[in-house]
């Protein structure tokens, strides 16, 4: 409170105006380059699209927080008192996601084996025997947690509907 | 809540170091502590929502391609992705700014000002949930999205649609795996397209994970929840800041600067939406 | 206690010299509030009469949870014995066949350990534990007049009664309460027509709980704001009692975690009623599929238990606050440690966040990420001695007043290492592939925070119930209570490790049809039987509470303990506002016991003649 000028605060807040308007539309553009929209078959690797947008919304959310929620004015005890227990959530990401990536690779496993009773026809799920050999190793190969970020775009297992379908993997 | 009758520990000595009790150590009243705080809850709140978003996102082989989904715009347009989401997200950046600028006004105990810019948020704020309806209208009614059902599915292999009944099928567009698709709805009935993939094999279009819609609207939703409870309280707050009540306090219009912190906390949870929604 | 009548004397000398003037009394002229019975006793506004009000409600609901876990016992005692006379009861629950044996309906024998377990763990350890003295001890030991909003205060409480209320009318449903067990986890909790339960008790279950949550918010979120914000001048955060530090760190916990419930509980309410699909996938009932595809029941129990675990500390806390405060008063010595209490706390707090899938071993959590979860559980077990460590130290070589609450506190130590020990079994996910879901899990979560809370809860009752109502309990009987109570819980619970380590599993009906599990009739019928004295031993303190309320013996003087803590600089009958004048000023911590050859000085006391600040 009051720690600027009545006129430095005006300045601020128009500043704020025009810096995350200008982030939000890099972001869209980053998102339209990335995904091929604007030059045509030009991609940008998927870890790089993720980063840049991710470091970009932490930018307009720290910029929300400290300038229009006054947070830079208020004193450090405040301010650590309301962020520092959002770093619980890290690990929250790191567990839920990190099972999240397992789920999907056992989803993939079952599906590959359907149940007689309520499966696909059985000459579409003899297809792709040579998967089944690779998939436990896969899941075995499970390390990093975070890895299942970076994991999922590029896989293009079949969507698990309502009767499981052959799929291929990779 | 303007009721509250609680005890202050004014400080008397102001030369106590802060934390010595007697004194307010965050330098903030009550009123604003507590508004921190429960917007702390709160972002607990969204966070395990978009965690439990995230989850189920990635436990699904495929997940429709955002700039595919949203990509319509009013007066017909459509294949502009991301373009409508853009501007929703411009007007709550908008109407921050003016919930600052009334914020500022309180400062300076200028009722005028205040009632001002409190104005301009809440017809920002209206224009939001306004833009909100019309995205969920077009894909309600236009793309058949429920909570249930999702007709955006994605494909998994490389491959050509196939037109015309069944005696004469004739090979029409390619398709890429990763693309994402949207599976019609006519006459009560989802419409799938057939298509030959590259390695022969004859499929028609399947419907994509079921948690995209219900994610979507449910997310979006509370978070539109929370944008229309702004709207209320910022109504209510003007015109008791029109009627002089908060004046007479002198000090400095804190219940603006309370309702503000919330407005803003409404737009820090939609750049998380935007970003886990429309951009990843 | 010659001491007493003389301090009486000097706490307003030092009240009227050091105090400070809010000039409160200025503002509230009397206490406009609280001018008739509606707003003195039902919708008061004083933080001493809404912690009255948290302590009732939470007892009523003991008594009904503990009612309820009697009957359970018996059926799992004595599986063939007739239950015809709690017909009159238990209505169309009970069912007599044509030779005049009444048996108990088993979706009803669900309904009732779910609501046991629902309203043991919500109302009465989180509600009437936390609720009660955050309320009573938060200001009165600050040298607040109240909490930083009294009206969010009054809220919480009513939006609490109002979860009981729906809760209960949920036992009378025809089709009978939830019955899924009080984690509620899908499927039973996600599907109206899993079981008959699941509809409507199931939906009044979550309403009762979206309620609960809104009342520990509003409370949590005003403890925080008054502990940060109202102390009086002089308490420093490193002079606030350990209760108050326990209280902080609990309102915190509860800030954090119950919002991820409440999300939770969205999405599961958006299953049961609008058919979306976040929680089940791949269902069949009565063998036909239904459809819903692509969500997880292993989501729901990540979020449940990441609320779960850190509401068992929301649960324990408190009574460690409260523990460690009373020990330290009758062992008229200052608490070993202060500073590696108030530092093991935070441990704990901050440890609860990152452990929760240890809840989750069996339940097909990816193993890899089962190792991080085994560890930072094991570490828990590093804090926990330490205060174990402290209490017992407090103890060693003081001088023991052994009246009711400290039998209580030292009951608490008791069975707080003897659950301990058990969770660090439970805690390796090895060990925990034959413990899950037996009587072992039953046995550890009652002692070490069924059985510790509620010594808790009972040794600050009796220790702070002249301040609540100007009177003691009686002390015959509270030795009674104690003793029957400790022994009681031991019988309990002891023979449950075995069962479990036999692997009994836990929620079962009856056993009779296993023949592994032939060989325990006559330990259930212990069980049993320990339990229905242990629980009539709690029934004698309700009498006791209420008797003492109007025929105790009176409060003479307003510091009967010889107790340092500010509560006790108040009038004995203290009106709205809690010092008829000046607020005292603090001088010194909590925990000046013998301090110079001098029994104990009172925190508004300032320091003698050449007295230095205790170490600490
Ligand atoms: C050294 C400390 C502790 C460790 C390592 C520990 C570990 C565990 C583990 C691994 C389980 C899961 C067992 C299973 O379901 O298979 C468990 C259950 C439980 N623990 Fe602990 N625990 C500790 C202390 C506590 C404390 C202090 C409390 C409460 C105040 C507590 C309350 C509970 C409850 C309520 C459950 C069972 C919940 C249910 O399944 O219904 N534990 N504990
Ligand atoms: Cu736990």
């Amino acid at each position: 409170m009051g720690h600027l000028s009545y006129e430095e605060g005006k300045k601020v807040v128009f500043k704020g105006l025009i810096i995350l308007g200008i982030v939000t539309l890099v972001e869209v553009f980053v998102a339209l380059l990335g995904k091929g929209y604007i030059i045509d078959g030009f991609h940008l690797p998927v870890w790089l699209m993720y980063m840049l947008m991710i470091s970009m919304s932490l930018y307009k959310a720290y910029f929300i927080v400290y300038e229009f929620m006054h947070m830079k004015y208020e004193v450090p005890g405040l301010v650590k008192s309301v962020l520092l227990p959002t770093l619980l959530l890290t690990w929250m990401l790191i567990a839920f996601f990190s099972e999240a990536s397992t789920w999907r690779k056992w989803r993939a496993q079952v599906n590959d084996k359907p149940i007689a009773a309520f499966s696909a026809p059985a000459a579409e799920t003899h297809h792709d025997t040579e998967h089944k050999d690779g998939s436990p190793s896969e899941v075995e190969g499970h390390a990093a947690p975070v890895d299942s970020m970076a994991a999922l775009p590029d896989t293009t297992h079949a969507p698990v509907k309502d009767e499981p379908k052959p799929e291929k993997h990779h | 809540m303007s009721s509250d009758h609680s005890a202050h520990s004014h400080d008397t000595h102001a030369s106590a170091p802060s934390w010595e009790g007697g004194s307010e150590p965050f330098k903030a009243s009550y009123g604003k502590l507590m508004m921190w705080y429960f917007l702390l809850s709160d972002a607990f709140t969204f966070s395990a929502f978009l965690v439990a978003y995230g989850t189920l996102r990635f436990s699904m082989p495929t997940w429709p391609v955002p700039d595919f989904v949203f990509s319509t715009l009013p007066f017909g347009i459509h294949h502009q992705p991301l373009i409508f989401v853009t501007i929703m997200t411009f007007v709550l950046i908008m109407s921050s700014v003016t919930m600052v600028r009334a914020v500022q006004e309180g400062h300076r105990e200028n009722k005028k000002g205040v009632v001002y810019w409190m104005f301009l948020t809440i017809i920002g704020g209206l224009m939001f949930l306004g833009c909100q309806a019309w995205e969920w209208t077009t894909l309600i009614k236009g793309e058949s999205m429920s909570i249930t059902k999702n007709p955006f599915g994605t494909h998994t292999e490389n491959g050509v649609y196939l037109e015309g009944d069944g005696h004469d099928i004739k090979e029409g567009d390619r398709f890429e795996a990763g693309q994402s698709y949207l599976i019609h709805y006519h006459d009560g009935h989802y419409q799938p397209l057939k298509m030959k993939t590259d390695a022969g094999e004859i499929k028609v279009q399947q419907m994509g994970p079921k948690a995209f819609g219900a994610l979507f609207f449910f997310i979006t939703g509370f978070h539109g929840f929370h944008v229309f409870s702004g709207v209320v309280f910022l109504l209510i707050i003007m015109l008791n800041v029109a009627s002089g009540i908060y004046s007479k306090r002198k000090n400095g219009y804190e219940m603006v600067e309370k309702i503000g912190l919330y407005w803003h906390f409404v737009d820090l949870v939609w750049v998380f939406v935007f970003l886990v929604f429309y951009l990843l | 206690m010659s001491a007493n009548h003389h301090t009486h004397i000097e706490t307003d000398i030092h009240i009227e010299k050091q105090g400070f003037d809010d000039h409160f009394h200025e503002h509230h002229e009397g206490d406009k509030f609280q001018t008739n019975f509606i707003f003195k006793y039902i919708f008061s506004m004083d933080h001493k009469m809404i912690a009255r009000q948290f302590l009732i409600t939470g007892m009523l609901w003991a008594i009904i949870g503990a009612a309820m876990s009697i009957i359970f016992r018996l059926q799992l005692g004595f599986p063939n014995e007739s239950m015809a006379w709690l017909k009159p009861i238990l209505g169309k629950w009970i069912t007599i066949n044509e030779a005049g044996i009444g048996s108990l309906d088993p979706e009803f024998y669900y309904g009732l350990v779910t609501m046991h377990g629902t309203i043991i763990v919500f109302f009465v350890l989180t509600a009437g534990l936390s609720g009660t003295f955050s309320n009573l001890l938060i200001p009165l030991q600050l040298g607040a007049r109240d909490m930083a909003s009294p009206f969010l205060n009054m809220l919480s409480y009513w939006f609490f009664f109002l979860s009981g209320a729906v809760l209960l009318y949920s036992l009378f449903l025809s089709t009978g309460p939830f019955s899924g067990g009080w984690t509620a986890y899908p499927p039973l909790s996600a599907l109206p027509q899993a079981s008959s339960g699941s509809g409507a008790g199931m939906t009044l279950w979550l309403v009762s709980l979206a309620l609960f949550v809104v009342s520990v918010l509003l409370g949590g979120m005003n403890y925080i704001t008054t502990v940060l914000n109202l102390r009086t001048k002089g308490m420093s955060l490193w002079r606030m009692p350990l209760t108050v530090w326990a209280f902080l760190v609990t309102a915190i916990l509860a800030l954090l975690s119950f919002p991820v419930l409440f999300s939770g509980f969205l999405l599961l309410i958006f299953d049961r009623s609008l058919g979306t699909s976040f929680y089940v996938s791949d269902i069949f009932i009565n063998g036909m599929a239904l459809d819903r595809i692509g969500g997880s029941p292993i989501l729901y129990q990540h979020i449940f238990w990441f609320l779960g675990h850190p509401e068992v500390y929301i649960i324990i806390l408190p009574a460690m606050g409260l523990v460690s405060e009373v020990l330290s008063v009758h062992a008229r010595k200052p608490i070993f440690g202060y500073r590696a209490m108030v530092y093991s706390i935070l441990a704990i707090a901050f440890l609860s966040f990152i452990v929760w899938a240890h809840h989750m071993f069996m339940s097909g959590v990816n193993p890899f990420i089962s190792n991080f979860f085994v560890v930072f559980t094991l570490i828990i077990a590093v804090p926990s001695a330490v205060k174990v460590f402290n209490w017992i130290s407090t103890l060693y070589g003081g001088n023991i007043r052994l009246n009711t609450p400290m039998l209580f506190c030292i009951g608490f130590v008791s069975m707080f290492i003897s659950g301990g020990l058990t969770g660090i079994f439970l805690g390796n996910s090895a060990i925990d592939i034959q413990q899950h879901d037996t009587y072992f899990v039953v046995a550890h979560f009652h002692i070490v925070m069924g059985v510790a809370a509620f010594f808790g809860m009972f040794a600050g009752i009796y220790h702070w119930f002249p301040k609540m109502f100007g009177r003691f309990m009686n002390e015959t009987l509270g030795k009674v209570h104690f003793w029957i109570t400790m022994v009681g819980a031991y019988a309990v619970f002891g023979p449950m490790h075995f069962l479990g380590m036999a692997g009994v599993p836990r929620r079962y009906y009856r056993f009779d049809s296993f023949e592994a599990f032939q060989g325990f009739d006559d330990m259930n019928k212990f069980i049993t039987v320990a339990a229905i004295i242990t629980f009539f031993a709690q029934i004698m303190f309700v009498v006791n509470f209420f008797w003492s309320m109007y025929k105790g013996r009176k409060m003479t003087t307003q510091n009967p303990w010889g107790a340092n803590t500010l509560e006790w600089t108040t009038p004995i009958e203290a009106g709205h506002g809690n010092w008829p004048g000046k607020i005292p000023s603090v001088q010194r911590w909590a925990y000046d016991y013998g301090k110079d050859g001098i029994e104990f000085t009172q925190q508004h006391v300032p320091l003698r003649e050449g007295e230095e600040h205790s170490s600490h």
